[in-house]
């Protein structure tokens, strides 16, 4: 099979140095929150880590699309692919939150808008998994899984505009806070919010590059095997 | 217009034979029913209610019963197709698979408001609050509606699977949380007379669901079905 492509090698280098960029940006760079001491820096990472999860789920349906359009296999690699990678920024995204809500809310969970949709989104994923692991042929994987992941992106801003809708005609015990708009933030604590949402970017698409490599791979080896 | 008469007799007779089958067999509103009344009664007593049910709890409780009844109904519904399979032959009609959709929908949607249209008195009686509330039973034939109508488009899914007894659950109750959310929400209005006046964006937002979950069962049902 092919070997590695020049272009993921320099994905690969620039993740980690964005990664550590970032990770020295917070550390060193940003000031700590007057109120929440220096347990906001969670935010940084744990912000990033909701959006890498939300835009691979986007990823995911839109490829289910190319899928049902093309019929090509090479568009459900990516839709799996995206799943999969998007699956586990929505559980450091959950667990970094958790990480921030203890002292600061005093809890570790909430039922707030976010914080529901960002679960029931993981739960929405999970069945994907069990829909294709009862499926048999990669075809019908392929198909059923294209649609599961289209209907499943739709219904996510839905849950999250049902539970808002339901939290601001009841009296609001916590504020919508969790991300940006609990503070004002500072030009330095900007700069490093924006690049940690870019590294992340940069890092969703290099794992999800990966991923789609591994899943040709593999199904390169099984065709050589038969 | 005459295709649309065509299209229009094709629901009709999936809609009836489904009725037939199930007048003839009774296999399917008694089991929801019974198991609906079950739930019921488990909840009643591991949630320690008391009968002057407070009203959100009243909501969730029917909404929570209603969709487990509705669950059941959908997968006797795609295992009678499956029965001899009866699928092929239906799939084998020279007609459009978008009308096999709504025909399925339909029967689905029938039996279960059915369930809810007895379960309601049983709730009245119960919790001693009056539940056969007209506007009530429009809130639940809007949230049945957008629920079998995302139901049945997952269940032609989860029959495709090998292990498809357990897998509708699981594909289905995580998408319908927002129809459920909103149901229990204008129900809740309806019961205390919609003091936060938003009765009418919970309406709303069901109908713009029943809209939206339709059309994906329109476009996807040829796409799910297809061998």
């Amino acid at each position: 099979m092919s070997r590695k492509p020049p272009l993921l090698v320099l994905l690969d280098i620039l993740s980690l140095v964005l990664i550590l960029a970032v990770l020295a940006l917070i550390l060193f760079f940003t000031p700590v929150e007057a109120v929440m001491g220096p347990v906001q820096k969670v935010f940084y990472f744990h912000v990033s880590a909701a959006w890498a999860g939300m835009l691979s789920f986007i990823i995911a349906a839109a490829a289910g699309g190319g899928y049902l359009a093309t019929r090509r296999q090479w568009w459900d690699w990516l839709s799996l692919s995206a799943v999969e990678i998007g699956l586990v920024f929505g559980l450091i995204a959950i667990l970094s939150g958790m990480i921030w809500a203890q002292p600061i809310w005093n809890t570790w969970w909430v039922w707030d808008p976010r914080l529901t949709t960002t679960a029931i989104m993981e739960l929405i994923y999970l069945a994907y998994f069990i829909l294709r692991r009862g499926l048999v042929t990669p075809e019908t994987q392929a198909r059923l899984g294209a649609v599961y992941a289209i209907v499943g992106v739709v219904t996510v801003p839905l849950t999250f505009f049902s539970i808002r809708l339901f939290r601001t005609i009841h009296p609001v015990v916590i504020a919508a806070g969790g991300s940006g708009s609990a503070f004002n933030m500072t030009p330095p604590m900007l700069l490093a919010f924006f690049t940690s949402l870019g590294a992340f970017t940069i890092l969703l698409s290099d794992l999800i590059w990966h991923r789609l490599r591994l899943a040709e791979l593999a199904a390169a080896s099984q065709e050589a095997h038969r | 217009m005459r295709p649309l008469l065509r299209y229009l007799k094709i629901i009709g007779g999936i809609l009836r034979k489904d009725v037939q089958v199930e007048w003839r067999g009774r296999q399917g509103v008694p089991v929801m029913l019974v198991f609906t009344l079950l739930v019921v009664f488990l909840f009643n007593f591991t949630l320690q209610l008391s009968p002057d049910l407070q009203s959100s709890l009243a909501a969730g409780l029917l909404w929570v019963s209603l969709a487990f009844a509705s669950t059941l109904g959908l997968n006797r519904s795609v295992s009678l197709e499956r029965e001899n399979r009866a699928l092929d032959g239906l799939l084998l009609a020279p007609v459009d698979r978008s009308a096999i959709y709504f025909g399925k929908m339909l029967s689905n949607l029938l039996f279960t408001l059915l369930v809810a249209l007895i379960l309601l008195p049983v709730f009245s009686l119960f919790y001693s609050r009056n539940m056969l509330h007209p506007g009530l039973i429009g809130v639940i034939l809007l949230g049945l509606s957008a629920y079998t109508s995302l139901g049945t488009l997952l269940a032609a899914l989860s029959i495709q699977t090998r292990t498809r007894d357990v897998m509708l659950p699981v594909l289905l109750y995580p998408l319908a949380l927002p129809i459920l959310i909103a149901a229990a929400e204008a129900t809740r209005g309806i019961l205390e007379g919609n003091p936060t006046g938003a009765l009418g964006s919970w309406l709303t937002f069901l109908g713009a669901c029943v809209i939206l979950f339709t059309a994906a069962g329109l476009v996807f049902f040829e796409t799910i079905l297809e061998e």
